[in-house]
């Protein structure tokens, strides 16, 4: 079965937080090569999901594998294949963006020169390059995205995890990423994403995960959970979302 | 089609007025929600409170002691400098020290319908809340004892009165100090800038204080008391002073030195509710600052600053010179970095002359002859405990920007070296300055020796100690605007790690100052390579082994330095 390994796998992974379950159990297989949205709504448990996938978070039970390496019992391989960008975590934005690709490229070991070359590439390719000496802390929003998957890009890994890659970003840098994580997965590279955004997820992934109230709701490829109608209408049927009757609320229509 | 929503025509529906019990229960139900199944957080806030109440007990005999011993003469000169270094200490230590407590931040109300002077009362009743303002008052009411003693009740009641107007105003000033300056520093910058400022004149403080105290000495005691007369004519001795005029018979000066009070506060209030509306609408950014082109070299290239251009292009160079850049760059660390410079440089020469000149009384004015080996040892043993013990929450400043050094997997040991060394890239460079002034100070150049050993060992055998503290007492930085702010409400309690890190430090160290008083000349040969050797292999055995311990709670780490949102 070598190289057949799930590019991540998750088995029972459970967290509570003072006495609220976050997750309660979630297994997951994200195939190698494939497109992969994490759905759910506010609150759902997405962030500690991927954050205990990663080994960010210890989880209570259960284990995380990314391409068959244990994320917390082998941290040193399975974190070198493994590409993240977190979501409502700082960077070290005290730094250029060019200050800190270099930390981040040297931090994981790689050649200084291939640091350097690949730096320059992103920043161009991101549309960075005109931030100059600006420090991180002082980029907009969506710059700092940018700056943040081009963290996670940079020492070419084989998964690459997001936490809300397209939260609070405008449409033309929401397109580049698009574009970049696009072209990352046609490489060969696997991408695992939360978001919930139904129609950048029905237009890139391959496959999806619903996920609400910590216990996964549906999983499988797109079409699969999709069916005849759209991923917003499931979504909502699943997440058990109500919609108003027009009886409550009377008195905002006066 | 549009929804009928018409504004005008909403009627009025009854608004029923925010009160300041509303935000003092608010208050009250936030500090409560930060201990929810925090054990550690409660015992150590009830450390603090019995700190709080230690301060405030021995306040309160010091003022009460002109009423209890008698001596009227004294009375006003306790009232006025006691109480006006009171409300020094509350403008200016939020400031620079403990932070301000930002439990109930007025940008949190910015979009109630709260009209301002509402606001501005309802935080004002919910800043009164707490340790320090109960601390306070029972310190102060040591004052109404006095005035009781000297003048019966009408006295003693007219103390409480101007005892309460004083508490008011302690609060009035630190609240809209600390708010004008929130305000005033929008910008990254000039925040930065000032708070740079702020810690050299806090830093300043001790000296002065020192200088304050040796000048005590020689000033005969009749001028001293025509000062604090004056000072009893400002609000920072006049509600103070109140209760012991009324004793000694002036029984005029009552209503108006209320009147300056009342006014002072009046205007300290209006001050604070006009700077606390800018401060409602928060922070700018700097916006993009002038892009000056990193020239053509590479990235790693500018990641590098000249201090660390030494260490390879590795994972302890990226490491060190992330660190250097931080140190120079972070406002917080900045500000500690120049604490240490003045502090390091001023405390030792002042407790060496200051020690020599209390023990003759200031009769031979600057004697060296009178400092010891074992002083000066001691001495450098307060540097490179204050020098050490800034790196006691290292893993705090970074924040959840620490997630970037776990998800690469960075070892603790090199972790744990690597900012030592950043660190030290700025403190050994000082602290040979110190022994190296220090030694010429005191006309003793041969004692260079000394002075460098004790303080190396001494900093050595604290980085091993607040590698441990750091690691393992970790706490969370706010992320707010203000640069000067602590999480709500447990800023004593933090203070009392800080303390017990300096502790084991200082034990650690003592046997240099054993040797110092043993071995007498000997010793000041000895004591650098000595003291070399016990400073760094302290440190990297400290790294090593609290190293291991990272490595084993990296996550965990992550999570009590991630601000709770």
């Amino acid at each position: 079965m070598t190289g057949e390994h799930s590019a991540l796998a998750l088995r029972g992974l459970a967290k509570r937080f003072d006495g609220t379950i976050a997750v309660a159990g979630v297994d997951l297989d994200v195939p190698t090569g494939s497109f992969y949205a994490l759905l759910g709504p506010n609150g759902a448990g997405k962030t500690t999901t991927l954050s205990m996938a990663v080994g960010l978070l210890r989880p209570d039970a259960g284990s995380a594998w990314v391409l068959g390496h244990d994320v917390w019992r082998d941290p040193v391989t399975a974190k070198r294949l493994l590409g993240v960008m977190p979501d409502g975590v700082r960077l070290f934005d005290r730094l250029t963006g060019a200050e800190l690709l270099a930390y981040h490229g040297l931090l994981r070991g790689m050649d200084p020169a291939v640091v350097d070359q690949r730096a320059a590439e992103l920043l161009d390719v991101l549309a960075l390059g005109d931030a100059g000496r600006t420090l991180v802390v002082d980029y907009s929003a969506g710059m700092k995205k940018k700056i943040g998957l081009a963290c996670a890009l940079l020492h070419g890994p084989r998964l690459l995890v997001l936490d809300e890659p397209f939260e609070a970003v405008d449409p033309v840098s929401a397109a580049l990423i698009r574009d970049i994580l696009t072209r990352y997965a046609a490489g060969g590279g696997t991408v695992v994403f939360s978001s919930h955004v139904m129609e950048v997820v029905e237009r890139l992934c391959s496959h999806v995960a619903i996920l609400a109230g910590g216990v996964i709701k549906r999983v499988g490829t797109i079409a699969e959970v999709r069916g005849e109608r759209s991923l917003e209408q499931v979504f909502v049927e699943v997440v058990g979302g109500r919609t108003a009757t027009g009886e409550e609320l009377s008195w905002l229509s006066r | 089609m549009a929804l009928p929503v018409s504004v005008t025509a909403a009627p009025a529906e009854p608004v029923r007025a925010v009160s300041a019990r509303h935000f003092v229960r608010l208050k009250l139900r936030v500090m409560g929600n930060n201990f929810r199944g925090q054990g550690w957080r409660i015992a150590l806030f009830i450390g603090g409170a019995l700190v709080g109440f230690w301060f405030a007990a021995s306040g309160f005999f010091l003022l009460a002691a002109p009423g209890l011993t008698d001596e009227g003469r004294y009375a006003v000169l306790v009232a006025a400098a006691g109480g006006g270094l009171l409300l020094l200490g509350w403008l200016l230590l939020p400031l620079v020290f403990f932070g301000v407590d930002e439990t109930l931040d007025p940008a949190r109300f910015a979009l109630l319908p709260l009209p301002r002077r509402a606001l501005a009362t309802g935080l004002f009743a919910a800043a009164l809340v707490g340790v320090p303002a109960l601390a306070t008052l029972i310190a102060t009411s040591g004052l109404v004892l006095t005035a009781w003693a000297l003048g019966g009740w009408s006295a003693g009641l007219v103390a409480a009165v101007g005892v309460v107007a004083g508490l008011l105003l302690c609060v009035a000033a630190s609240r809209a100090v600390t708010s004008a300056f929130a305000s005033m520093l929008r910008s990254r910058r000039v925040r930065d800038l000032a708070a740079v400022l702020l810690a050299v004149a806090a830093a300043l403080l001790g000296p002065l204080q020192i200088f304050g105290l040796a000048a005590l000495r020689e000033t005969d005691w009749a001028r001293l008391t025509g000062a604090a007369t004056v000072l009893g004519w400002t609000p920072f001795g006049a509600p103070w002073t109140v209760g012991i005029d009324v004793a000694q018979g002036r029984v005029w000066a009552a209503p108006l030195k209320l009147l300056i009070t009342v006014a002072a506060l009046g205007a300290l209030l209006a001050w604070w509710s006009r700077s606390m509306e800018s401060a409602m609408v928060g922070a700018v950014s700097a916006g993009p600052a002038p892009a000056r082109r990193g020239g053509a070299s590479g990235a790693v290239a500018q990641l590098f600053p000249r201090l660390a251009g030494w260490t390879r292009r590795d994972r302890f160079g990226a490491l060190v010179a992330r660190e250097a850049r931080y140190w120079w760059r972070d406002a917080r660390r900045r500000a500690n970095l120049i604490t240490i410079a003045v502090v390091g440089v001023f405390v030792p020469v002042m407790v060496n002359f200051g020690g020599a000149r209390f023990a003759v009384e200031g009769e031979q004015g600057f004697a060296a002859s009178d400092s010891s080996p074992v002083l000066v040892a001691v001495s450098m043993l307060f540097v490179g405990v204050l020098a050490s013990v800034t790196l006691a929450n290292q893993f705090g400043f970074d924040g959840s920007a620490y997630a970037a050094n776990v998800v690469a997997g960075v070892p603790g040991r090199v972790e744990l070296r690597a900012r030592m060394t950043a660190f030290s890239m700025y403190v050994l460079p000082l602290l040979a300055v110190v022994a190296v002034v220090l030694s010429v100070v005191l006309g003793r150049p041969g004692w260079i020796g000394l002075t460098a050993g004790s303080l190396v060992a001494t900093y050595g055998a604290g980085l091993a100690v607040n590698s441990f503290v750091s690691v393992l007492g970790a706490y969370s930085l706010p992320e707010t605007s203000n640069p000067f702010a602590m999480n709500s409400g447990a800023g004593v309690a933090k203070g009392l790690l800080t303390l017990l890190s300096m502790l084991t430090t200082a034990v650690a160290a003592v046997p240099m100052v054993v040797a110092a008083g043993l071995l007498g000349d000997a010793w000041l040969w000895l004591a650098l390579p000595v003291g070399l050797a016990y400073g760094v292999g302290a440190a990297l055995l400290g790294a090593y082994l609290a190293g291991d311990v990272l490595d084993r709670r990296q996550p965990e780490l992550l999570a009590t330095v991630t601000p709770r949102r």
